[in-house]
């Protein structure tokens, strides 16, 4: 019993991280999502991108860089910056295609302002009627109002001539076209002093999308950090945990088994271990979830969404099988060593 | 009478101190941990704001530090009920010479009280040396505040104390008042 709530406790302390760690990576691929908005390529600045974390959205630092797009290509080009809007940081972007007198929000920016379709929001000294258009964490306002608060930094999102939208090599013709460097990777960051990158999304080898390279980004900050280590040190203090009150358990027991394997079960015994370790396992597991899933709703209710600890969940439990072979094998291994007649001679 | 159990519940901690050194190195591993996040909360609290929701990153590292203390205490529990099962007959003869519940279950306390301490005190100094040393080179650009050290060492060995005697009280109580004749009985 006392071994479930040692394993269940180290199982709640993975999960714990893991829901940040899944809860960032999906804040990372929204946000990304929410800047390409289906395009092929995303030229940024060379000064590079960042992710705010007061405005919750990805952030140009610098001008966009300077492009001439070819024949058949469509590219927006977006600035972005951060305003406060009612003591709020807000993610603020320039369409040419929004009209003065109007701006639109993300529904998750709505929601953290207050804000409802119709209502009136100052951003950079106007007073503008929000309209609630997706979702997302920026507002966007017409660009003469979004380059007077935030300046020329921007990014551009480039469309593919129709046709060539799934071409792998689209980066590779549209840098040679405008002379920027191109990557698929969101880990190259842009080069000080250069013209800018251009970021693949549809090329690149490998099975991962550009969206989960990116998220991927966000949760290797969180499990990288120290509260990964921590939390790798739990699990591996509930395994030794439960390896020792297994093997406590078969000192126990020795007459038992010895009696089983001289009637020949010896492979028996084996089994017996699986099905009391998997027992065990899986009692911990679903507590340990269960105490996580409270521990992040009362701790950290802002990072914790059910749909990361879902993911930290299942998550876990795809090593669980390894760990409860691996508890019940140590044991069984010291068991089968001993031949029956000493097994049955002890107390 | 009471103390008397706690005699001889030393007594009997001194002679089997060799069984008590898994639970003090889980319980000195999850000290050490605690007495880290604290001595360094600054540093964590500058890599978790690059991240956003800096407060509640913060938060979270202090709640799985004391998970961590938490699963190295819960081995001293088991190690008291490995402890109690070997014990079965003396508690009989105990209880058949007339000795009341109190004593004996004060009597079994001593061991895991005494293990989550030593480890506790054990990975505390340790965290505290290795915090100190580090902050002294150089490798922790935030620093090492010592008042951190200090009241992370404190709620390490608060924990663990209350965690190990609370988790153990319930199999002690348990053997202590089963019949004599029965604990007589028993193999072991």
């Amino acid at each position: 019993m006392l071994s479930v709530l040692g394993i269940a406790l180290a199982i709640a302390c993975v999960v714990v991280v893991r829901t940040i760690s899944s809860s960032f990576a999906i804040t990372g691929a929204d946000s990304v999502t929410d800047v390409l908005g289906g395009a092929q390529l995303w030229a940024v600045p060379a000064a590079g991108v960042h992710f705010d974390p007061e405005a919750q959205a990805l952030v140009a630092d610098g001008p966009a860089p300077e492009l001439a797009l070819p024949a058949g290509w469509t590219g927006t080009r977006t600035l972005s910056g951060v305003t406060t809007v009612n003591g709020n940081v807000v993610s603020l972007r320039g369409s040419d295609e929004i009209g003065s007198g109007k701006a639109l929000l993300g529904s998750a920016l709505a929601d953290r302002l207050g804000v409802k379709t119709g209502d009136p929001v100052e951003i950079g000294g106007q007073s503008l009627v929000a309209e609630i258009v997706g979702g997302g964490q920026s507002a966007t306002v017409s660009t003469e109002l979004a380059r007077s608060v935030v300046g020329e930094k921007g990014w551009w999102t480039v469309f593919a001539p129709r046709g060539q939208e799934k071409d792998r090599n689209l980066a590779q013709i549209f840098g040679t076209a405008t002379g920027l460097p191109s990557t698929s990777d969101p880990a190259v960051t842009p080069a000080a002093g250069g013209a800018g990158l251009i970021y693949d999304t549809v090329g690149g080898n490998g099975p991962l999308t550009f969206e989960q390279k990116f998220s991927a980004l966000f949760s290797g900050k969180v499990t990288s950090s120290t509260l990964g280590l921590i939390s790798t040190i739990g699990l591996v203090l509930g395994f030794v945990i439960a390896v020792s009150s297994f093997l406590a358990a078969v000192q126990e027991r020795k007459r038992e088994f010895g009696i089983m394997s001289s009637i020949g079960l010896a492979d028996e015994v084996l089994y017996f271990f699986l099905v009391e370790s998997a027992i065990v396992f899986v009692a911990a597991y679903v507590i340990g979830v269960a105490g996580a899933g409270i521990a992040v709703a009362l701790v950290i209710p802002g990072i914790a969404t059910p749909i990361a600890w879902l993911q930290a969940s299942a998550m876990v439990a795809a090593f669980l099988p390894a760990m409860a072979i691996v508890g019940a094998l140590v044991p069984v291994h010291r068991l089968l060593q001993q031949r029956p007649v000493d097994l049955l001679g002890d107390r | 009478m009471l103390s008397r159990g706690l005699a001889y519940g030393w007594l009997a901690a001194r002679r089997r101190i060799g069984e008590m050194v898994l639970p003090v190195v889980t319980t000195a591993t999850g000290a050490f941990l605690v007495v880290l996040v604290f001595g360094m909360s600054d540093g964590i609290r500058a890599q978790s704001a690059s991240l956003g929701h800096a407060d509640e990153i913060g938060r979270a590292v202090v709640l799985i530090a004391v998970m961590v203390l938490l699963v190295g205490v819960v081995e001293v529990a088991v190690a008291t009920t490995r402890t109690v099962a070997h014990r079965t007959r003396e508690l009989g003869v105990l209880g058949a010479n007339g000795v009341p519940r109190a004593p004996v279950v004060a009597a079994l306390l001593v061991e895991p009280a005494v293990a989550a301490v030593l480890g506790a005190v054990v990975g505390a100094a340790l965290a505290a040396v290795v915090a100190l040393v580090l902050g002294a080179t150089g490798f922790v650009p935030t620093g090492v505040a010592v008042g951190g050290l200090v009241l992370g060492a404190g709620i390490a060995v608060v924990v663990s104390i209350v965690a190990a005697v609370a988790t153990s009280i319930l199999p002690t109580w348990i053997a202590a008042s089963r019949p004599p004749i029965r604990s007589l009985s028993a193999g072991g």
